[in-house]
């Protein structure tokens, strides 16, 4: 016994040295590693991202990139990596924490990299870019995006009239329509979040800003926001027992609901059998719409600079971009490359959606301001006005 | 090898060189949980300390010099109060419930029951499965359209309310660490001497009598004990607060808590020296309470 398991042990042994001189053989020029980080929505986007990569390690002998998962608290995680000096070389940045991470110095500015590889920046949409960029300084580039658009049940919209609105005031009578009728019964004719993340867009689409919440164009968006919730138009997830409105519509309980992409993988795998159109997202006085979109941005503390640029710069260039969206996981960054079929009304946000983040260092931390404000706001404890004005000031920081 | 040998020759040494060497093992024997000590909890918190009085990024030191800002802003922050406030009325909600759930099945299975095993065990489930996992499903469970709603006929979601989620949070962990609670009292139980029951039992006095004259005044170490321990664990709560609102502690502010405002100043505002500055005052408040209680309930046991 003892004795075959000598040879089995001697005959490994030879096949992985007979192995190692054979590699030793090919690698004739050094290879320099890349670490990629960022996080998954399942394994979908994991057997994808990794077969971008593997076609950029055969089309690059020189340079080995391999996908880091980090689920969980990605801002966390990477956090405690930053702080070890001991970052990815390339990594995903959420556009609402760029601002942030940009102030702390640990991103690094990629404008030299650009002159010096002669990467043409005006491929991609300006908003999405600008929303890495402060001044004229980028740090990132898209990967890719989604702004929100408006969903609705097909069955009950045509108990409702059958015309999607496209302003407030259709949307209003549309959701009215839909009560009087008890279209919706056990649930609301329009599922909205307490989230500033879904309310801003209205904010825009009255003519205000982020950076003007003084207005009286944003005052008129919350009310009109809140009160569509306050007259029994609408209810939020957690009046209606549900974890997103992405739920809502799929067990029936909303008609209208205001999302992005990301809800039409969550509906085929879910709820295949329900039949919603997307439509454009509403609009008042303006078009008015955020842009959730990640980066590909490099570390300030990285060794391999030239090497995290030639990745980052082949994954948001053409090529890199258009293998990543040939699923359909999200929109494109780049004017050059198609999205697969049905985004076109996503799509059709690109030239007025706003970067989710808005490349404030204190957004993040207004965010816990904001929401909390509101959920205050709904169930009448605090004025709207007030809510604005802590907004405000939490961005200044 | 050498130490081993000489310890089994006959004692040619004096006491004193006994007394060394024995003491010698002493300190090697401690050495080791001494340093794992040291290294992740007394280094850790020197360091905070530290960087408390400091401007601390992601990269660390930032410009600017050494002051008590960092504390002068938390003392000042309306959220941090509001964190107070929230965790005040949730310990003094959780810790007597708990006390009241633990001691109450340790009585309960301190009888000669059948199955009394099988009590001691379900009981104490609660305690050792992921307080995470528990939430989740207590999310569901007390939602608006819930299994709970459905059955009192309510519409209430008791964990997105801002005026009952804490109380929610309340009913949800004493019940996971009355298991807990009830180990401790359970043990204490057992080591009451039965003389005095028979003594009791002699003057023919009632069990109600019993329980409130003998066995809760003789529990008086585990109520001390128990008390301290959830009272500390009261305090540093998080988990449950950070899944419930997903980390924002809302709505309304109603879930931050000081861990929870520790971790947000730490890992969103990425102000590590406003973190550390609240995590020291946070240790100062458990400190002073719990000494407290030395002095008031646990006064004879420390005597």
């Amino acid at each position: 016994m003892r004795k075959r398991l000598g040879v089995i042990l001697g005959l490994l042994i030879a096949v992985v040295l007979l192995a190692a001189t054979a590699q030793a053989g090919t690698r004739t020029h050094k290879v320099t590693n890349v670490t990629l980080a960022g996080w998954s929505s399942g394994p979908d986007e994991d057997t994808l991202l990794n077969q971008v990569i593997a076609k950029f390690n055969a089309t690059h002998p020189t340079i080995h990139a391999t996908f880091q998962v980090i689920n969980g608290d990605y801002p966390t995680a990477m956090t405690a990596r930053f702080a070890a000096h001991n970052p990815p070389d390339v990594f995903y940045v959420d556009s609402s924490v760029i601002g942030a991470w940009v102030h702390q110095g640990v991103v690094e500015p990629l404008n030299s990299f650009v002159k010096a590889s002669k990467f043409d920046t005006s491929a991609f949409f300006p908003k999405l870019l600008g929303a890495f960029e402060s001044g004229k300084t980028i740090y990132g580039f898209p990967k890719d995006w989604s702004p929100l658009a408006m969903e609705i049940n097909k069955g009950m919209l045509g108990q409702a009239g059958g015309k999607a609105p496209t302003s407030w005031a259709q949307l209003q009578s549309v959701a009215q329509t839909m009560k009087s009728k008890n279209v919706v019964s056990g649930g609301a004719p329009i599922c909205l979040a307490p989230d500033w993340a879904r309310m801003l867009a209205f904010v825009y689409q009255a003519g205000g800003s982020l950076n003007n919440l003084s207005s009286p164009a944003a005052e008129a968006a919350v009310n009109f926001y809140v009160g569509l919730i306050k007259k029994g138009l609408a209810q939020t997830p957690q009046q209606l027992g549900v974890d997103w409105c992405g739920t809502a519509l799929g067990k029936g309980k909303s008609a209208i609901i205001f999302e992005g992409n990301w809800l039409l993988p969550f509906m085929k795998s879910t709820y295949p059998n329900v039949q919603y159109g997307i439509f454009p997202m509403i609009k008042d006085k303006t078009g008015g719409n955020l842009a959730f979109t990640v980066s590909y941005s490099m570390a300030k503390d990285t060794p391999n600079k030239q090497a995290a640029w030639t990745l980052l710069s082949w994954l948001v260039g053409k090529q890199g971009q258009t293998l990543w969206m040939s699923k359909g996981l999200a929109l494109p960054s780049r004017k050059d490359v198609k999205a697969v079929g049905g985004r076109q009304n996503f799509l059709a946000a690109a030239p007025y959606a706003v970067g989710w983040g808005f490349g404030n260092p204190n957004f993040s931390t207004a965010y816990t301001v904001m929401n909390n404000d509101l959920t205050a706001v709904i169930s009448g404890g605090k004025s709207v006005s007030s809510m604005l004005s802590d907004v405000a000031s939490a961005l200044k920081g | 090898m050498a130490t081993a040998s000489q310890a089994a020759t006959p004692p040619r040494s004096t006491m004193l060189g006994v007394r060394l060497r024995e003491a010698g093992w002493g300190y090697g024997f401690v050495a080791v949980p001494i340093a794992v000590f040291g290294l992740f909890f007394v280094y850790p918190f020197g360091y905070a300390l530290y960087i408390s009085f400091f401007h601390w990024g992601i990269l660390g030191k930032q410009a600017g010099g050494a002051g008590t800002f960092n504390y002068d802003k938390v003392v000042h922050d309306p959220v941090f109060h509001t964190a107070l406030k929230n965790i005040a009325e949730y310990t003094l909600g959780v810790v007597p419930l708990t006390m009241a759930l633990g001691l109450s099945l340790a009585l309960v299975i301190n009888q000669k029951i059948r199955g009394r095993n099988f009590f001691r065990s379900a009981f104490y489930f609660p305690s050792i499965a992921s307080s995470v996992a528990i939430t989740t499903i207590a999310l569901y469970l007390f939602n608006a359209n819930g299994l709970f709603n459905h059955i009192i006929g309510s519409k209430t979601p008791w964990f997105q309310n801002a005026p009952t989620v804490m109380w929610a949070i309340v009913g949800l962990n004493s019940w996971t660490s009355a298991g807990t609670a009830m180990l401790y009292y359970l043990a204490a139980l057992q080591s009451i001497p039965t003389d005095v029951y028979e003594a009791a039992a002699v003057d023919n006095t009632g069990a109600w009598r019993t329980f409130w004259r003998i066995t809760f005044p003789l529990l008086r170490p585990a109520h001390f004990f128990v008390l301290v321990i959830f009272g500390i664990g009261a305090l540093k709560l998080f988990d449950q607060a950070f899944v419930v609102s997903n980390g924002l502690g809302g709505p309304n502010y109603s879930t931050y808590t000081p861990v929870l405002y520790i971790y947000r100043e730490a890992f969103t505002t990425f102000d590590f020296g406003v973190a550390a500055a609240a995590g020291v005052l946070l240790f100062a408040l458990i400190f002073v309470l719990t000494l407290a209680q030395r002095l008031t309930v646990g006064r004879e046991e420390a005597a």
